[in-house]
């Protein structure tokens, strides 16, 4: 027994750690202590999860609601990067606006919803406007800190290589704000995920918020434990996919990995 | 080639009025090398900034080529104390920097890029990141991405004072075949004056606040120096001699004012 241990390797160890959650959950389950329809078991949910791939339900929620997300986020990108650009040029801007956007920042991207459905009645582009709003702020503050943040001394060696005026930002400026904007990017999409999950749920049509809504008006725990676990999922494959990957090439060439 | 018309310049700010350049007049020809050496604090390095239009003057001007100075450009590089090399370019492509901004074609660049990392022995390291280069190791770089450039006047402001001495005798070794090979007009500013002794043609000593030319010494050693010659060394305390006055004088102002270079007491008697 005690010599097999160490050769198994860490995916395994992975697996066997979540199947032995599982186990537990549904001992818990069993254990009846709780009535049923407020603590699903994990082969409930399975079942449901299943049963929602195979009518495409799920996937066409998913499809809807990823749609939106990214709509909203590429506006929001647009926009973001628009904005702190532009608030870097005009230093009149920069003293006025900052404060303005540090503060709009902090509110929960969702207070904007009461002002979205009054512009854009109720629907997809109210929703898209949450999303959008929430994460322009974060993209702008961090794309004006970055290009503040750059060291006078690269942008010395720029002029005095001839790099003048749009030639400098984009081969110096730019590059050199990367890892702060970088970070806004990964913030002001925790941001948008966040929203679009609020607007579907305060103002439900379609997509996983819509489906969690209907699991809790059927009193279907199965179904919002299963969507909660699909939202789970997104969200981890986007984070450690794009961005994880993003952060990690651009700590690679930057050296700043731990060694 | 190069001529400094009375440049002055004087730093305004909230507290005071600082007159660090005076009257600063000099000729560099083409294909020399000069040095400016001075105490810290005399200007060297804001004359430099001024001559690579990254600074103005406030009274004079600069007039390269019959062409007054109004701006930074690549036909007068600056090579500064940090190399100063972009982290998220590899060393090749920091070396190209110059190369492409001027637009020069890909496939050329690339190979004038190995040349001159050729010429300062880094070629193994090519597709390495700047974070994993020592400092002697980026200066080199910094030196080859100078040299890609082509520049007229290549002008240095302490550009070896951060590295160990053993790095920086074999740089200086490097520094004086590349100048004999490619005959660059060179202003190289250090307050370290065998190095300035070893490396140029003149040396203009420098006195502190305010910033004014005291001296210039021709130095009319064969080539390639090197330190342990006699003829060298002697030139270097005559200097030295010249650069003492002026280094006390900023010793005094930055010190307590009951100590100075000539007292016998090193350490306070009262403690």
């Amino acid at each position: 027994m005690p010599n097999w241990k160490p050769a198994i390797p860490g995916l395994l160890k992975k697996i066997a750690f979540y199947l032995l959650l599982i186990i537990i959950w549904e001992m818990v389950f069993r254990l009846k202590l709780w009535p049923a329809f407020s603590f699903p078991s994990p082969l409930g949910v399975m079942e449901n999860l299943v049963s929602g791939a195979k009518d495409l339900s799920y996937f066409i929620a998913v499809g809807v609601s990823v749609k939106r997300v990214l709509l909203g986020y590429f506006i929001s990108l647009a926009f973001g990067f628009t904005l702190g650009l532009i608030i870097t040029q005009v230093r009149f801007l920069d003293e006025t606006l900052s404060p303005l956007l540090l503060g709009l920042q902090t509110l929960p991207s969702i207070c904007w919803l009461p002002l979205s459905i009054l512009w854009f009645g109720i629907g997809e582009d109210s929703i898209i406007f949450v999303v959008a709003i929430g994460s322009t702020f974060s993209i702008a503050m961090s794309v004006v800190s970055g290009i503040k943040n750059v060291p006078p001394i690269f942008i010395r060696v720029a002029k005095t290589m001839g790099a003048k005026g749009s030639k400098a930002y984009t081969t110096v400026i730019i590059p050199a704000a990367l890892p702060s904007i970088v970070s806004g990017m990964k913030q002001g999409w925790s941001f948008a995920w966040r929203a679009l999950m609020a607007g579907e749920l305060l103002s439900p049509k379609d997509g996983l918020g819509y489906a969690l809504t209907i699991g809790r008006d059927l009193a279907d725990m199965n179904q919002v434990v299963g969507v909660m676990i699909i939202i789970i999922m997104i969200g981890l494959l986007i984070d450690k996919f794009v961005f994880g990957r993003l952060e990690k090439s651009i700590r690679y060439r930057w050296g700043l990995t731990q060694s | 080639m190069l001529k400094i018309e009375k440049v002055s310049k004087t730093f305004i700010s909230n507290a005071r009025t600082t007159d660090t350049l005076e009257d600063i007049t000099l000729n560099v020809n083409r294909g020399e090398f000069v040095a400016l050496v001075g105490p810290s604090g005399c200007g060297k390095s804001t004359l430099l900034n001024i001559i690579a239009g990254l600074d103005g003057a406030t009274h004079g001007r600069v007039i390269k080529e019959g062409k007054v100075i109004s701006g930074a450009g690549p036909d007068r590089l600056v090579m500064m104390q940090e190399a100063a090399l972009f982290p998220w370019l590899n060393v090749v492509d920091n070396v190209e920097y110059g190369m492409k901004i001027a637009g020069v074609p890909k496939p050329v660049r690339r190979e004038k890029a190995f040349q001159f990392l050729k010429m300062v022995h880094l070629t193994r390291f090519s597709t390495s990141y700047p974070h994993e280069l020592s400092g002697g190791m980026r200066q080199r770089v910094a030196l080859a991405r100078a040299l890609a450039v082509d520049s007229d006047i290549l002008l240095m402001d302490e550009p070896f004072a951060a590295l160990d001495s053993q790095t920086r005798n074999i740089l200086h070794a490097e520094l004086q075949q590349i100048w004999w090979a490619t005959k660059k007009t060179i202003i190289f500013v250090t307050h370290n004056v065998e190095e300035a002794v070893l490396l140029a043609d003149r040396v203009w000593v420098m006195s502190a606040n305010p910033g004014r030319i005291k001296k210039e010494f021709k130095i009319n050693l064969e080539r390639p120096r090197n330190t342990e010659n006699l003829k060298l060394v002697h030139m270097v305390s005559q200097i030295m001699h010249e650069l003492r006055e002026e280094v006390e004088k900023v010793v005094e102002s930055e010190f307590d004012s009951d100590w100075s270079p000539r007292s016998k007491k090193l350490v306070p008697t009262a403690i």
